[in-house]
């Protein structure tokens, strides 16, 4: 069994075989996870400075020789490299006095913040499949960004107390802009919001829950809405992109709803994770430095706030290495241009614009298909995985530790 | 004449575009699933657009050429949708770059159909301006 590391729910009963060097036969794979694991075959990179191929300890050298020489280096990506590599990058972000940030700075780290310290009530994905008779996707399109969630604990599985199962036992509700892809699975249940319209969407909910009557929406429907939610036994929330955009700094009223919420039945909230360990590193960075993000080394203590955040940061630092990620396809166009004109060291397996633009190309091996190591899953539960093709690649670990010696 | 449309763009996720772009972003088949917008019918009469008709999506940050797609959801005029690429990225603000979330899901913006030899943008293209 392979462990599928495409998405955050690092789906663990894949079976995959691979024959010259091509993918010939797989199981349990959603298409996103297809698609992860067949780019092991395209377009892989090559160790590279200023487009010319070199050798790797060449490439190496030459990032430990930018890195040692900046004044302000940022260290921006961690959210797909294993716990292990995210370790190295915190030492050698400490070593170098460097800016950290990672991916979620500018999506889920507001509420993942909230779920580490305690102030949100959270649980794990087995919890859901067992119990949950209710769940809620709120700005989260789990059909296209987590294709297995419905189908492994969300709505179709038998649980322990959901024996019945989506035929009888458990509801889905979306909350979104758009009629997405799970939105049509439930079309009962889809609550239609306006751009930025979440937290006037949360005060009527707040409203039919405390028997008044709500002030957006088909007052109707909101109702029904808020005798389900009354009637729900075990509830979950699953909060995407769209919700937390919305919201920002209205994370308090999202507290309130669950306060509510949990005042009349059971309620608990997993956020929609994109990237496989973008939780790991929020967990590590908040044991090893008190914040989940956001931190700059310089001067040796770590120091947080939104100037460290990698949008900024990108505009301040004078070179910048970037793992497992690709900024420069991801990000706002002003961040993607001060990325490409920074001395940029890129560690990847496959090519990418952010490689494109990088001074360094270091290549690295896939972190679940050729190189093992652990990583926590969307919902906190830590998974350790094993290579399952063999390769003369180095892990993103290791390529961080040479760096270091290398300073 | 056809109308320039003003409209909110959404970014949002699309599971085979997804799968697209991590075969290869440089592909044709991740452009096609990329530089596309998918506007609500009332928008598309507007515009006097067909699906596939190249627009201009512009606005103060930066445009892009894409193709029209008529959405298949209810009604939701001035709403548009585009999928999460460099393409929708070359249109979100400069502004939101101060440490808060970027406003990719919001993005203001005006559509106008574009001269039958203007191409969609390339790939090569939007990264020649990241690196101008």
């Amino acid at each position: 069994m392979a462990i599928c590391t495409g998405c955050s729910l690092l789906c663990e009963d894949i079976v995959a075989t691979y024959e010259n060097g091509a993918l010939t036969h797989v199981k349990n794979l959603c298409r996103k996870g297809h698609g992860h694991f067949q780019a092991a075959f395209t377009e892989r990179t090559v160790p590279m400075i200023d487009g010319e191929q070199v050798t790797l300890d060449r490439a190496i050298a030459k990032a430990a020789e930018i890195l040692k020489s900046a004044k302000s280096p940022l260290l921006y990506g961690w959210s797909n490299s294993t716990l292990e590599a995210q370790a190295a990058g915190i030492k050698l972000a400490e070593k170098l006095g460097a800016t950290m940030d990672d991916t979620s700075s500018f999506c889920q780290g507001i509420l993942m913040e909230r779920i580490l310290s305690g102030k949100i009530p959270s649980c794990t994905l087995d919890d859901v499949r067992n119990y949950a008779d209710t769940s809620i996707f709120w700005g989260s399109d789990p059909s296209s960004s987590h294709p297995r969630h419905l189908s492994r604990f969300s709505y179709y599985p038998r649980g322990e107390k959901r024996q019945k199962s989506y035929e009888e036992e458990r509801t889905c509700i979306v909350v979104d802009v758009r009629k997405s892809a799970t939105a049509r699975l439930c079309s009962n249940y889809y609550f239609r919001v306006a751009p930025g319209g979440d937290a006037q969407f949360m005060e009527a909910i707040l409203a039919v829950l405390e028997g008044k009557i709500p002030k957006v929406g088909d007052k109707k429907k909101m109702i029904e809405l808020g005798s389900h939610l009354k009637k729900t036994k075990w509830g979950v929330i699953f909060p995407g992109p769209g919700m937390i955009d919305s919201l920002q700094d209205k994370m308090e009223l999202f507290e309130r709803l669950l306060a509510k919420l949990n005042e009349i039945t059971t309620f608990k909230v997993i956020p929609m994770v994109g990237h496989y360990n973008m939780r790991g590193f929020n967990e590590l960075m908040l044991e090893k430095t008190g914040f989940i993000n956001r931190v700059s080394f310089k001067g040796g203590a770590a120091a947080h706030g939104p100037e460290h955040s990698a949008l900024v940061a990108a505009k301040t630092c004078d070179a910048a290495l970037v793992i497992g990620s690709d900024p420069l396809s991801a990000l706002p166009f002003c961040t993607a241009h001060a990325l490409a004109r920074l001395p940029l060291i890129a560690i990847d397996p496959r090519r990418s614009l952010t490689t494109d633009a990088a001074k360094v190309v270091i290549p690295s091996a896939i972190s679940g298909l050729e190189a093992g190591g652990t990583a926590v899953r969307m919902d906190g539960v830590k998974i350790k995985f094993e290579p399952i093709i063999d390769t003369n690649l180095l892990s993103d670990e290791q390529i961080l530790t040479r760096i270091m010696e290398a300073i | 004449m056809a109308e320039v449309v003003e409209v909110i763009i959404v970014t949002v996720r699309d599971i085979f575009q997804d799968e697209a772009g991590r075969r290869s972003r440089f592909s044709d088949e991740y452009k096609n699933l990329s530089a596309l917008i998918i506007l609500d019918k009332q928008d598309m009469i507007r515009l006097e657009a067909k699906d596939g008709q190249k627009l201009l999506v512009k606005n103060d940050v930066g445009s892009v050429v894409v193709a029209a797609k008529t959405s298949e959801d209810d009604m939701h005029p001035g709403l548009a949708f585009m999928y999460n690429s460099p393409w929708s990225n070359q249109l979100v603000s400069d502004n939101v770059c101060d440490g808060s979330i970027p406003g990719n899901k919001r993005i203001k913006a005006t559509l106008s159909t574009t001269e039958e030899n203007m191409d969609i943008t390339q790939i090569s293209e939007l990264q020649a301006r990241m690196q101008s």
